[in-house]
């Protein structure tokens, strides 16, 4: 019990870190001012593409500005921690420095949950006005009623929100043992990209003749996670994806964030602080 | 497992380093540094350590395997019994850091607060507990202030505060008057005073030889990670090397009159002369004097 409070404190405090840094609140203001104003970018009047363009545009910000989010949040907030020697004073306390990880990352991870649910809720509110206006326009292309599956859009704002956790675990991973914010922030990008990558890499390993290149394509597969995965509802399908779908993702994206996760422990149990 | 804050048994060994030794590995070529090198360190509850040395002799890197921060390559370290690494010793420590910095989004009295709450205070005596000790170092009327205003002697009182949140056996305090205005110092010094009129344990480093004279009760002087002396201020100033004479009663040409005659039998003409504090002295002596 007394280590979920200690936990829970640290989390919150990394959280309150977190809501007052200058650069964050400019990432999310940029992310909600790019969902709110996507419907002004053209002169759409065609009914549901427009749709479909509001949502990739809200979900495309949430997944990009995110991932800088999740990245930039990760490594300040570890790092300046480790620069102030703040984190000197708490370790010196009874806290364990497993529970300083999981403290940053959960408070790190609630910064990324308020960004997710808040920017959700918005283009659920633009796709919702849009698809009623539409409607009132264009009543023939909507005789079917409405097109904007919005469970659809919460379940693919919840995905965004692990695949965040799972980048967040794999930045704090390397935090865990770099020497300077800028190297994992750039390693975090890193990841990012090669994460969103990864099918590439994936069809061309398992078509190579050569063992060698499977073998390490494979280990590349293996090592980093696959974000394309994580997109799995766009919020315009006419169902949700199969449960089993998103057990298997969820499980996925909780498996990589719980590894990543321990083997930022060991690493940060070893460092000198 | 757990340590009893409120037993204050002075037979107690407080902290015990043995035989520790700490290196570092530094550039691209992996050099070795030794920052500590077999420190063996003991002090008993309730008393009250000045650990010497100048910059870089090692004393924050001892501190810091102390509580666990880093790993000895080679000895041990306890607090109470247990290694430093052990929740259960560092909930009897108390902990200031070099030039502390803290949270500066925080006010004083949510840093405290903070801090209390790590230490396991429960919703019922923190508030207490948190107003106790930011009155207690002076900060009662600025505790709602952000920590990114206070000044330096301030962000001490602070650091103060914070360490003593969970009422700890043992405090650790690693130069706690260094970069503060004498106004500042003297006030740290006072604080000091009074934990020690408590009978509480502490460790602290300084470089203000003065003030560790006329606080502590042991002091060891370390230099290149080397403990090349510890003892009582009555055993250390009673080294048969440094035997003091009382001149104050001489008049000026009593004065002459014994200088003359140490020079007549051959002894350096700076053999009688106005010296720095007594503790000064043996520490330049001896950090002059250790080879390197």
């Amino acid at each position: 019990m007394a280590v979920l409070q200690r936990i829970g404190i640290l989390a919150h405090n990394t959280l309150r870190a977190a809501a007052r840094q200058r650069l964050f609140h400019l990432i999310i203001l940029l992310a909600f001012a790019l969902v709110l104003g996507a419907r002004w970018f053209r002169e759409f009047n065609f009914g549901a593409p427009e749709l479909k363009f509001l949502a990739d545009c809200g979900l495309g910000a949430m997944g990009f500005f995110g991932a800088a989010l999740a990245i930039t949040a990760t490594g300040q907030l570890f790092f300046h921690e480790l620069e102030t020697r703040t984190a000197q004073t708490i370790l010196a306390k009874p806290v364990r420095r497993s529970e300083f990880i999981l403290g940053k990352l959960l408070g790190v991870g609630g910064l990324l949950l308020g960004f997710c649910v808040a920017l959700a809720l918005l283009l659920i509110a633009v796709l919702w006005s849009r698809e009623s206006e539409l409607m009132q326009q264009l009543p023939e292309a909507f005789e079917n009623g409405r097109q904007v599956n919005y469970a659809g859009v919460l379940l693919a704002g919840a995905l965004q929100w692990l695949k965040l956790i799972v980048l967040a675990s794999l930045t704090l991973l390397v935090a865990s043992f770099a020497q300077s914010q800028l190297f994992s922030v750039l390693a975090g990008f890193a990841i990012l990209a090669i994460g969103h990558l990864q099918h590439l890499a994936h069809d061309a390993y398992r078509r190579s003749a050569s063992a060698a290149v499977r073998l390490l394509g494979g280990a590349v597969v293996s090592a980093f996670p696959r974000f394309d995965i994580f997109g799995v509802a766009d919020g315009l399908d006419a169902g949700l994806p199969a449960g089993s779908d998103i057990a298997r993702v969820v499980a996925y994206g909780l498996g990589y964030a719980g590894i990543a996760c321990a083997l930022a422990i060991f690493s940060f149990g070893r460092r000198e602080i | 497992m757990a340590l009893n804050p409120s037993a204050r048994a002075p037979d107690r060994c407080a902290v015990e380093m043995r035989g520790i030794v700490k290196d570092f590995f530094v550039g691209l070529r992996g050099s070795r540094v030794r920052a500590l090198d077999h420190l063996d360190l003991r002090v008993a509850a309730g008393q009250i350590f000045g650990l010497l040395g100048p910059n870089g002799s090692g004393k924050s890197t001892a501190i810091r395997v102390l509580l666990g921060l880093i790993q000895p390559t080679r000895g041990e370290a306890r607090l109470f019994g247990l290694p430093g690494t052990d929740i259960h010793a560092r909930r009897a420590v108390g902990y200031l850091p070099e030039s502390p910095r803290f949270h500066e989004y925080l006010s004083g009295r949510e840093l405290v607060r903070f801090h209390g709450r790590l230490c396991g205070l429960q919703r019922a005596s923190l508030h207490a507990r948190v107003e106790a000790v930011l009155a207690w170092v002076g900060l009662g009327e600025a505790a709602d202030r952000r920590v990114e205003a206070y000044s330096r002697g301030m962000l001490q009182r602070l650091g103060l505060a914070q360490a003593l949140v969970h009422d700890p056996m043992l405090l650790v305090l690693d130069e706690p008057t260094a970069g503060v205005d004498p106004a500042g110092a003297a006030d740290m010094m006072a604080l000091i005073r009074r934990l020690k009129a408590e009978g509480r344990t502490i460790l602290l480093t300084s470089h203000l030889l003065g003030q560790v004279e006329e606080i502590c009760d042991r002091v060891g002087i370390l230099d290149r990670g080397r403990l090349l002396l510890e003892g009582s201020l009555q055993e250390l100033v009673g080294d048969a090397d440094h035997r003091w004479l009382n001149l104050g009663s001489l008049s000026a040409v009593e004065l002459d009159e014994l200088h003359s005659w140490l020079v007549a039998r051959g002894h350096p003409a700076a053999t009688l002369s106005a010296g720095p504090a007594r503790l000064d002295r043996i520490y330049l002596n001896r950090v002059a004097g250790n080879p390197p």
